[in-house]
């Protein structure tokens, strides 16, 4: 990327989202009860994306995102956009906090462009820096959805992964160097069934694909999926571990890990912040296991950031920055 | 045979206990709005529960945010963490810390029964409780305790927690065990529940259920937990059908009254009867009695297509009854 070297080692990353800056989620209410258009939305939240995307640079990310400033949720955000799916009801998350769980009620059908937008306007004020392109996944999509359409899981995630793919290919036209797609339902069911459903769904978004392959996997039973997905035609998983107390490193050096690991250093469920000094032992442990070079490894939180104050947010994403510098001299 | 219908568990909340309890939390109502609205709403899913001829129901848990939750506020010597999935749902609880023995305030549940009871005449009202293994294997252990004996140590809880719901008025006591489905479950996780199960229904085995949801127990681990003294045990028989049928009919539920849990708490399409009635063939020929229930609490469901499934569960009892020739118990007969 023109102005912008990223790092040969330890490159730091996010994994997407960003907490909403306002007026973000006023403009999403408004854009879904009809007071906006869509491209009055889009005119109007290039606003918080750049927010977003200072918080990055200022905090020294060198792969960063659009902070998903558009996204009401991972799910709900692409279910308003695929044809066959229709506005589902409230249904909860914890404590008193919901999403509106999509159905789906007829074929599905790629009819427009959903995330390239703000990935175009991310990248031209990144200075240079790459903008990851984050998708949902086809395995999320449908665990997170009612169907009243399909009912056979294996047609249903298809279909979703081609529109992904199409998805995919838009942003690679533009130029998307980075493309992941999330899963974090897949660990929820940690079986060789489920792993290999997924698979098949991944053959389809990333065949032939010319751009750097992630998937994001978070909480849940990792080290049980783990040894049915290495086999993925993916080039990186990126992976919660501080949340899990790291308890994945294990596995992954048993298993014989060889593709490029994002390694999540800080909990995006906790106010606290994670000193540097914190973080840059996490990355020893890692390297002092001896079964990954530092050119493999991304740096990143756990997940997306989106439930923390943006000053903890920011926080968190110096200090990872800050430690993987110094990793960098060590390493 | 005779077979009835009854609600697993908790329910969503509805728009307006969603609102009571938000603005409770920012400070803008005072207690007894929420209060109100909860009431309200529980009213409501007594009121479908009813109307669908349910024998036995649940007041809907509404206020409940997970579980573990009002256990743990009236409770001493636990608090509550962070967020982890619960099983394979996107949805989460607050890990329970304890830091100490258990040492309950009060209790939860006779109060809710008291609340209750008359709304839901001429039903009887079921009390719920978190299995005491599925407490402490899920929650952070800072008591100094083995996780065996805290389990224990709940379990005496729930003990007396039990009794006063019986005495003010509940018709059934439920435990549930949702670890036991987990992928690390074992033998042993089993035989401890099966005797804490024990110990929590000690005197009133016959008004007690013990449940398995969210995916089917291994054989041995479900062969542990029919040592339970427990009247009824519950299985989910939807998550995967083909397991459910194959320990069925493989370990069977020993003397216990099985409790099917047939109707899909976790989709919102409508239940087939069909679906429903192969599981109860499976069990007709030796016993005299059959429950139909959720396969898991509804509250992982938007308020209206719980309401919905309710509907779908009183009538595929009576659809099975009358074309099988089963005894339908319900509220009217």
């Amino acid at each position: 990327m023109a102005g912008y070297e990223v790092p040969r080692k330890f490159l730091t990353t996010v994994v997407g989202s960003y907490p909403k800056i306002p007026p973000a989620m006023e403009l999403i209410k408004k854009r879904r009860s009809g007071e906006l258009s869509e491209e009055e939305f889009r005119k109007l939240i290039k606003g918080p994306i750049s927010e977003a995307v200072k918080d990055q640079i200022e905090a020294g990310i060198d792969i960063i995102s659009d902070g998903e400033q558009s996204r009401e949720d991972m799910v709900v955000y692409f279910a308003e956009r695929v044809q066959g799916y229709r506005p589902g009801d409230w249904v909860r998350i914890f404590d008193n906090v919901y999403f509106r769980k999509p159905i789906i009620i007829g074929e599905l059908k790629w009819t427009r462009e959903m995330i390239v937008e703000d990935w175009i306007y991310a990248t031209s004020i990144s200075m240079g820096r790459p903008v990851k392109g984050i998708i949902t996944g086809p395995y999320t999509m449908m665990e997170w959805s009612f169907d009243l359409k399909y009912g056979d899981r294996r047609e249903l995630i298809i279909e979703l992964a081609k529109i992904i793919r199409r998805e995919i290919d838009e942003l690679v036209a533009r130029g998307a160097r980075y493309i992941q797609v999330d899963e974090p339902a897949l660990s929820t069911r940690p079986w060789r069934e489920e792993a290999e459903l997924l698979k098949e769904a991944l053959d389809v978004i990333f065949k032939g694909l010319d751009a750097k392959r992630i998937v994001h996997i978070c909480y849940g039973r990792l080290e049980k999926i783990i040894p049915y997905i290495l086999d993925y035609p993916v080039d990186q998983f990126d992976l919660e571990l501080k949340n899990s107390n790291f308890r994945l490193l294990p596995y992954l050096k048993e298993y014989g890990y060889d593709k490029e690991l994002g390694y999540g250093v800080v909990d995006v469920h906790s106010l606290q912040i994670e000193t540097v000094e914190e973080i840059k032992g996490y990355i020893d442990m890692l390297m002092k296991m001896d079964f990954i070079g530092p050119e493999k490894v991304y740096v990143d939180p756990d997940c997306g950031l989106k439930r923390l104050p943006r000053s903890v947010a920011k926080a968190k994403m110096r200090n990872l920055a800050e430690a993987a510098k110094l990793a960098r001299e060590e390493w | 045979m005779k077979i009835w219908g009854m609600v697993l568990g908790g329910f969503p909340r509805s728009r307006y206990a969603r609102y009571a309890l938000r603005d409770r939390e920012r400070g803008v109502i005072p207690f007894k709005d929420d209060v109100e609205a909860i009431d309200r709403a529980s009213v409501q899913v007594i009121g479908a529960q009813l109307v669908a001829g349910l024998p036995v129901v649940v007041d809907g848990m509404i206020d409940w945010h997970d579980i573990f939750r009002p256990f743990v506020d009236a409770w001493r010597n636990v608090t509550v963490d962070g967020l982890l999935r619960y099983f394979d749902n996107n949805f989460f609880y607050r890990i329970p810390v304890f830091t100490g023995e258990p040492d309950p305030r009060e209790y939860v549940t006779p109060r809710r029964v008291l609340r209750f009871k008359e709304t839901a005449d001429p039903a009887t009202l079921k009390v719920v409780l978190p299995g005491p293994v599925s407490f402490a294997f899920m929650s952070k252990n800072n008591s100094g305790l083995s996780n065996e004996e805290l389990a224990e140590k709940i379990a005496y809880i729930l003990r007396d927690e039990a009794k006063k719901a019986i005495e003010a008025g509940a018709s059934l006591v439920q435990v549930d065990e949702p670890f036991l489905a987990d992928i690390d479950a074992t033998k042993d996780h089993a035989r401890l529940a099966a005797e804490l199960a024990d110990k929590i229904v000690e005197g009133i085995e016959d008004k007690a259920v013990v449940t398995v949801y969210f995916n089917v127990p291994e054989p041995s681990v479900f062969e542990e937990l029919l040592n339970t003294k427990a009247r009824y045990v519950m299985v989910d028989v939807v998550d995967a059908p083909g397991r459910a049928e194959k320990l069925i009919r493989g370990t069977g539920f020993g003397s216990h009254t099985p409790v099917i849990g047939a109707v899909d708490a976790r989709r919102i399409i409508d239940d087939k009867p069909s679906f429903v009635e192969k599981f109860l063939k499976m069990v007709d020929s030796g016993v005299d009695e059959a429950v139909v229930t959720t396969s898991t609490w509804l509250d992982l469901i938007p308020f209206r297509y719980a309401l919905r499934k309710v509907y779908v569960l009183g009538r595929i009892v009576e659809e099975l009854a009358e074309k099988n020739g089963y005894e339908a118990y319900t509220i009217w007969r």
